[in-house]
């Protein structure tokens, strides 16, 4: 818990300092070029998933700050599709925009579009896609950081023995990663005893990972913890609890968070205890304002990590919170991130 | 078609004297040879795994065929007449959407909600019923339409957010709307049967559809003239059949079935979920085709629909069970109805011929 509460200082030192800069930073006339005319500044931002709460709330977080910087935003979404996104950007490319911000997609399909960008002077970031160049700053919400958070809290309530269940599916870049975390959790502690993984990414997720854990649940009614690192796992892992009855005796520790996770979290004996989560919003702040950094010519660093908050039901309940507002509000480590913030920096508005 | 030579095998073979010894076994096999492996899985899964012999098993295995099942047994509706409805798993997801955005965005209740969805199967099906009937499109290509189109729209009044108590509308404001109580409770409520809070509200809602539909289709007489005019529409239509009538009521079946189907989606999820439903579609007609197996019946047919969805939830769950990983399972689901397919049309066929 060191973790968090080194973090929380360096956070607040980030707002106090954010916020004293910000009558300075509103006006144009004070950022460097190109945004001393940011109207004539265009990014786009190339999206591969967008479907769910965690991408709406990335949106509108990017949006957010291209309207800060008063920039011309475009957004190209392919839906789930890899040579599409290749195309779109470029397509980017062809329309002339002066940075690109790269959200999801696959590696093998990404790194060469990724590659013609930069060749061709536009300036890029990528979000949670590796796209192995140098020149282009990879923003990351640390998903090890994230199910360190978790397991961190499922030790602090269940001690270092228990037995588990595993709810993960391979292949995909942010479970792989909290993965990895899992498994030297399970080295590290060798009392934690996984005897049950599942997982699917079936659509709609919830639905068809409460049918599975439903059947796991049964055939393994001494399961103490249950481990799913994306809020789609856990919201169908509790559906499954409630439905047999379990929720006493399992307790759900998860990653990232939305407005319907909260009031899940918070109905009365949930088995969902804690999640840990970065705001998407703040990761799309982060992304826009990496990128800006990037054309002003100033180096944002190669990786741009946005750290992770664990969000408990007890904070949940003893703070009222309800939705995604209320939680930034109350938990301002939630609401910012002191990542990429130059002094002229223009921060979106709070309210 | 030969489906009515292979419903009844034993009165097509009147005068089969020197074959009568062999055919039992076979004829045996083609009827129960289904059934006979379902029972089996049960009894190894019951060995092979804790808790599957339980009456929670039994009940969660219903439950988790239950949404797909309902989406089967309208699928079925539409075979019988000779047709097919690939928009069935978006109608659904639609209509989850819609009882969402009713209750959560509107603030109306339950009961508007149920209705809002079932209004809006009845008119897709109705729709889909009439641009093949009367427009000539063919049925794959027209429900296949009307899944993108539906993909499209169930999108539209939120610009692409999913719905949730809570949520931030596209104008910034928040949703004041909450899912009622009473609609919730049609996917979470349980009720007693022997054992306390049992049967979840979602299977008796299976049941008694599967109950009806069956019923429907072998023993009212509309039911059997949309046999008749899936078997032959130009012999139904000479026999003076409104076929098309038939044919857009199977549309309007499939597509009010496949709205149930979201209804109870919603009320398990509590939330209208952004979702193409492909994956319901594809497993609510893999349980209508091994439908086809069970009995022997070669044919679509409400029974087997039920049996074939039954099979895939036996079949899944026991693997969960067992710890086998999804992409596994998929792989079996494939060969269960691979092999299905093989049984009715090959061995089904040569006896019928």
């Amino acid at each position: 818990m060191e973790f968090s509460r080194r973090h929380l200082g360096k956070i607040a030192a980030g707002l106090l300092g954010a916020g004293l800069l910000w009558p300075a930073a509103a006006s144009a006339q004070d950022m460097p070029a190109p945004f001393d005319n940011p109207g004539d500044v265009e990014i786009a931002l190339v999206r591969y998933l967008s479907t769910g709460d965690f991408f709406q709330a990335y949106l509108s977080g990017v949006e957010a700050q291209a309207k800060a910087l008063g920039v011309n935003l475009r957004v190209l979404d392919s839906r789930q599709d890899a040579a599409l996104q290749a195309d779109m950007v470029d397509q980017a490319i062809a329309l002339g925009v002066d940075g690109i911000v790269i959200q999801h997609g696959l590696t093998e399909s990404m790194k060469e579009a990724a590659q013609r960008a930069v060749d061709a002077g536009i300036k890029v970031v990528a979000f949670d896609v590796n796209v192995e160049n140098d020149a282009i700053p990879q923003i990351e919400q640390s998903d090890r950081d994230l199910a360190r958070l978790a397991l961190e809290q499922a030790i602090k309530d269940n001690g270092e023995e228990w037995k588990a269940g595993y709810v993960y599916v391979a292949g995909i870049a942010p479970l792989d990663r909290r993965n990895e975390t899992w498994v030297e959790f399970k080295e590290k502690y060798p009392g934690i005893e996984e005897v049950a993984q599942f997982g699917t990414l079936d659509n709609p997720i919830a639905n068809s990972v409460a049918n599975q854990a439903r059947s796991v649940v049964t055939a393994n009614p001494d399961i103490q913890v249950m481990f799913a690192p994306y809020d789609e796992f856990a919201k169908g892992v509790k559906i499954a609890i409630d439905e047999a009855g379990l929720s006493d005796g399992i307790n759900i520790y998860s990653a990232d968070i939305s407005t319907a996770d909260i009031s899940a979290m918070r109905e009365p004996d949930s088995a969902w205890v804690a999640t840990a989560a970065t705001n998407p919003a703040v990761v799309g702040e982060v992304s826009v304002r990496a990128l800006a950094m990037l054309l002003a010519g100033e180096d944002p660093g190669h990786n741009v990590v946005v750290p992770p908050t664990l969000i408990t039901q007890d904070v949940l309940n003893t703070q009222d919170i309800k939705n995604m507002d209320e939680l930034s509000q109350k938990l301002p480590q939630f609401a910012h991130a002191d990542v990429a913030v130059p002094g002229w920096m223009p921060i979106p508005p709070r309210d | 078609m030969d489906s009515n030579l292979a419903e009844k095998p034993a009165a097509a073979m009147p005068e089969t004297g020197s074959v009568r010894p062999r055919l039992p076994i076979r004829a045996l096999l083609i009827r129960y040879g289904f059934l006979a492996l379902l029972a089996g899985l049960i009894i190894f899964f019951s060995h092979a795994t804790r808790g599957f012999a339980s009456p929670q098993a039994a009940v969660f295995i219903l439950q988790s065929v239950s949404i797909t099942g309902i989406l089967a047994l309208g699928v079925t509706a539409t075979l019988v007449v000779g047709g097919f409805d690939l928009s069935i798993g978006s109608i659904a997801t639609s209509a989850m959407m819609a009882a969402a955005y009713v209750m959560v965005v509107l603030e109306q209740n339950a009961l508007v909600a149920v209705l809002a969805c079932l209004a809006i199967g009845a008119l897709v099906g109705l729709i889909n019923g009439i641009i093949i009937c009367y427009m000539r499109v063919p049925d794959l290509l027209a429900t296949l339409g009307m899944m993108f189109l539906l993909i499209g729209l169930q999108r539209i009044p939120t610009e692409g957010r999913s719905i949730a108590a809570g949520m931030t509308m596209p104008d910034g404001s928040t949703a004041q709307g909450a899912f009622s109580p009473a609609f919730l409770a049609l996917g979470r409520h349980r009720f007693d049967l022997f054992i306390p809070n049992l049967v979840p509200a979602a299977v008796v809602v299976l049941i008694v559809l599967a109950v009806l539909i069956w019923f429907f289709l072998e023993y009212t007489r509309f039911g059997r003239m949309m046999y008749a005019v899936g078997s032959n529409a130009r012999a139904a239509e000479f026999a003076g059949a409104p076929v098309k009538a038939y044919k857009i009521w199977a549309y309007v079946i499939s597509g009010m079935f496949a709205s149930i189907g979201g209804i109870l989606l919603a009320a398990r999820l509590g939330r209208g979920d952004i979702a193409s439903g492909n994956n319901l579609l594809l497993d609510a007609v893999a349980a209508a085709l091994i439908g086809f197996a069970v009995l022997g019946a070669a044919k679509p047919n409400a029974f087997g629909t039920a049996i074939g969805a039954l099979f895939v939830g036996v079949l899944l769950q026991g693997l969960t069970m067992m710890n086998v990983p999804y992409y596994t399972q998929d792989f079996v689901k494939g060969a269960v109805l691979v092999i299905a397919l093989v049984f009715t049309f090959a061995l089904l066929g040569r006896n019928g011929r």
